[in-house]
């Protein structure tokens, strides 16, 4: 009678579970994020991406729905790659350095400020889109706040090439990454302070030749 | 006496089953309208090394060129016409991140602006990309009715009736890298009507509309290019 019971509890228990993973998508971003084609400045580069950037999960649990997106790897190495296309070197540092080095000449420290989603049952739109906020804060050689610059980042997908809700939020999550990039490459060295920066520097350098 | 009646019955039902499929075989068929624009009647001429370059327009708020439509069209000329053609994944990556949705031009002027930067220059000489074909537009579903319901009984099936339009709208332009300019335009509109039958099994009679436009698309730009 008590091996019966068990059975039939074993046997409830393992369907629940299999309802509760119904109700869950889980998505580990996995991209090869391309080299820019850019001429790259000569200077030397700290970016500081600490364990909450490089193990980022997104968690969003709504309507008995579970949609977690793991991107911590897939942005720091687009981050690693982009810096890597526009300066000379790159070096990561999980902390920035309490006393900076005269050898690298930037930090540049980055977090997720927020990620949003939306589902086309939610927006009666046939995409799947996701958005992305970095916070970028750029310190010089000596540890002193140069600026701090905010992007926002866009990617969708459309549902009717994709088959499953995991695979249309990777490809929007991808799109959204690469498009972070973009606007990294193109628009970090146009920021006024960095401007100012890389004209002073340029200068020092004239000087001293 | 019986026997009459049965295949009387049997004739009858058969007649009635073949004026429906061919009804709906009828109403499957889509309708094309392809124009071309084309700036000289000489065809396009390139180098057995110089490549084409397919790429989807994805700057709009509601629609995006789909990138299995570019696909076709790439497949479609390269099969055909031993024309170079570059897979679009391939040359956004090869030229990141200038031709992304964010940033790609959108006019001539823009491309120019563009083509200023020496690395942009020299990676487009280094992989021979001769012409550059934008194909903007997108394959939009309309008059979506009917209602299917499905059983799950062994002796269950479909009862109902379905039905969709499907309306393609594509425009591809040419721009020729080597001197700047544009070449031609060509415009493909194609629309069509699906249904989907629930008597027992269901059975699909799907319009290709998005098909029809590829190709459509894609005879006329053959026609644009001769290779040497």
């Amino acid at each position: 009678m008590t091996a019966i019971f068990k059975k039939k509890n074993f046997i409830s228990l393992i369907i629940t579970q299999l309802f509760l993973m119904g109700c869950s998508t889980h998505v580990v971003v996995v991209s090869e994020h391309p080299p820019a084609l850019i001429k790259e400045l000569p200077y030397k580069i700290g970016l500081v991406l600490d364990s909450s950037f490089t193990n980022y999960s997104f968690i969003r649990e709504k309507d008995d729905e579970k949609i977690t997106i793991s991107l911590g790897k897939s942005q720091s190495e687009l981050l690693n790659q982009t810096f890597s296309s526009m300066y000379q070197s790159v070096s990561e540092f999980i902390t920035r350095p309490l006393r900076p080095t005269k050898s690298l000449d930037l930090y540049v420290s980055v977090i997720v400020e927020d990620l949003q989603l939306s589902l086309p049952r939610e927006t009666s739109v046939n995409v799947f889109e996701i958005w992305i906020k970095y916070k970028l804060e750029i310190f010089d050689s000596e540890g002193s706040s140069i600026c701090e610059w905010i992007i926002s980042s866009y990617g969708r997908t459309q549902t009717r090439f994709l088959g499953s809700q995991e695979k249309a939020l990777h490809q929007a999550t991808n799109a959204a990454l690469r498009d972070a990039g973009v606007q990294i490459i193109t628009g970090f060295n146009q920021i006024p302070e960095i401007r100012n920066w890389i004209n002073k520097e340029k200068a020092v350098k004239n000087e001293s030749q | 006496m019986k026997a009459n009646n049965l295949s009387e019955v049997i004739f009858g039902y058969s007649f009635f089953l073949t004026v429906l499929i061919l009804t709906f075989i009828s109403g499957c068929s889509t309708s094309t309208v392809v124009d071309e624009q084309k700036s000289s009647s000489t065809k396009l001429s390139m180098d057995s090394e110089e490549k084409i370059v397919i790429m989807g327009r994805r700057h709009g708020n509601s629609y995006e060129t789909e990138p299995g439509f570019i696909s076709c069209i790439g497949n479609n000329i390269s099969r055909s016409k031993n024309l170079n053609v570059m897979q679009e994944k391939n040359f956004l990556d090869k030229f990141y991140p200038w031709f992304e949705p964010r940033i790609a031009p959108l006019n001539l002027n823009r491309m120019k602006i563009i083509l200023n930067r020496i690395v942009i220059t020299n990676q487009i000489q280094k992989l021979k990309i001769r012409y550059i074909v934008w194909v903007d537009g997108s394959t939009e579903t309309s008059k979506e009715s009917g209602s299917m319901t499905c059983g799950m009984a062994p002796s269950g099936g479909c009862f109902g009736f379905k039905s969709w339009d499907k309306t393609s709208s594509y425009e591809a332009t040419i721009w020729d890298l080597r001197n700047l300019t544009e070449k031609g335009k060509i415009k493909v509109d194609s629309k069509g009507s699906s249904y989907l039958l629930g008597v027992g099994p269901p059975i699909p009679l799907i319009a290709q509309v998005q098909g029809v436009a590829c190709e459509g698309i894609s005879n006329r730009l053959k026609g644009f290019f001769t290779s040497r």
